[in-house]
C-alpha cells in the first residue's frame, strides 16, 4: 500500500531526485572554476566538496527546519567571515559568552546541570544537541523531531554521493 | 491516547510525545530497526542515534575526498562529465540512473 499522507519533502524518491539535482548544481559550479578542483590542495577540494553538499541538503529543505536554517545561517556567516576576520572573531566571541550564559540560567532553573527527560538519560541528549545543527536550545520534543528529519535527509545525501561515486569510478 | 491524569496534563501529555517521537526515530537506525522488541530503550536509541549521525558525518567526509579526487580526473569530453554539466537537461537518465541503483 502507498503511503498517501507523506508529504513530499519527505518522500523518500523526490527528496533524493532533489538533492541530486542540488548537488549536482553545486559540482558543476565547482567544477566550473577549475582552480577549485585542480591545483589547490586535496584536502582543501574535498573540503569544498563537503561543504556543497551539506549546502546542498539545507537548500533542499530550505527555512522549513531549524537544522537546515543552522547551516544556511552558517554557510552565509562563512562568506561574511573570511572577508571581516578580526570584526567577527569579536562578534563570535560575543555569541559564545551569551549563548552560555543562557544555558547557565537555564540550567539553574532546572537545579541540574543538564536537562534530564522522563526516561532519567542526559548525557546522550547532549551529545545529539551537539551533532545536530540548530537544536541546542530546543525542548527534547523539538529535539527529536529535527534529528529524524535530519538522519533522514542525511541518510539520502549519502546515498546520492555514493551513487555518484559510483558513477564516476566505472570508467 | 488520551491525558490519564486529572489537572494539568500537560507534562504528562509530553512524555507521550517523546514516547511516540523515540519510537519514530528507532525505525529510522539501521542498528535498530530490525528488532523483534518493537520498543527499545530511550537512552538506547539516544545512543543510537548520536553513533549513526556520526557515522554518516564521516561518511559525507569519506565520499566528499573520494568525489573530489575523481571529479579532478574526469575528462571533459566523457560522459560522465556530460552528466554533470547537462544535468539540467539531461534530468531522465540521471533518474533513471538513480533506479537502478
Amino acid at each position: 500500500m502507498s503511503p498517501p499522507q507523506q508529504p513530499s519533502s519527505t518522500n523518500p524518491n523526490s527528496l533524493k531526485i532533489r538533492l541530486t539535482h542540488r548537488f549536482l548544481h553545486n559540482l558543476n559550479n565547482l567544477n566550473k572554476k577549475r582552480s577549485n578542483l585542480d591545483n589547490t590542495q586535496i584536502h582543501r577540494r574535498s573540503h569544498r566538496v563537503k561543504l556543497a553538499a551539506y549546502a546542498s541538503m539545507a537548500r533542499v529543505v530550505g527555512s522549513r527546519r531549524a537544522w537546515s536554517r543552522a547551516i544556511l545561517w552558517k554557510i552565509r556567516n562563512r562568506k561574511v567571515f573570511t572577508r571581516n576576520k578580526r570584526v567577527d572573531h569579536k562578534t563570535t566571541h560575543h555569541h559564545h559568552l551569551a549563548r552560555s550564559i543562557k544555558r547557565r540560567t537555564t540550567n539553574h532553573s532546572n537545579h541540574k546541570r543538564e536537562y534530564v527527560d522522563p526516561n532519567g538519560n542526559s548525557g546522550q541528549e547532549v551529545k545529539l544537541r551537539k551533532l545536530v545543527p540548530g537544536v541546542e536550545t530546543m525542548d527534547a520534543c523539538g529535539l527529536l523531531d529535527e534529528t529524524a528529519d535530519y538522519i533522514k535527509c542525511l541518510a539520502t545525501q549519502v546515498e546520492v554521493m555514493r551513487n555518484l561515486v559510483d558513477l564516476y569510478s566505472t570508467i | 491516547m488520551s491525558s490519564r491524569r486529572s489537572g494539568s496534563g500537560a507534562s504528562r501529555i509530553t512524555d507521550d510525545q517523546i514516547i511516540d517521537l523515540v519510537a519514530k526515530l528507532q525505525q529510522l537506525l539501521p542498528e535498530l530497526r530490525n528488532r523483534r522488541s518493537n520498543k527499545a530503550s530511550a537512552s538506547k536509541v539516544l545512543q543510537e542515534t548520536c553513533n549513526y549521525v556520526r557515522s554518516l558525518h564521516k561518511e559525507v567526509d569519506d565520499l566528499s575526498d573520494r568525489l573530489s579526487r575523481l571529479l579532478s580526473t574526469i575528462d571533459d569530453d566523457s560522459p560522465q562529465a556530460s552528466i554533470i554539466r547537462n544535468e539540467f537537461t539531461q534530468t531522465f537518465p540521471i533518474i533513471e540512473f538513480l533506479r537502478v541503483y
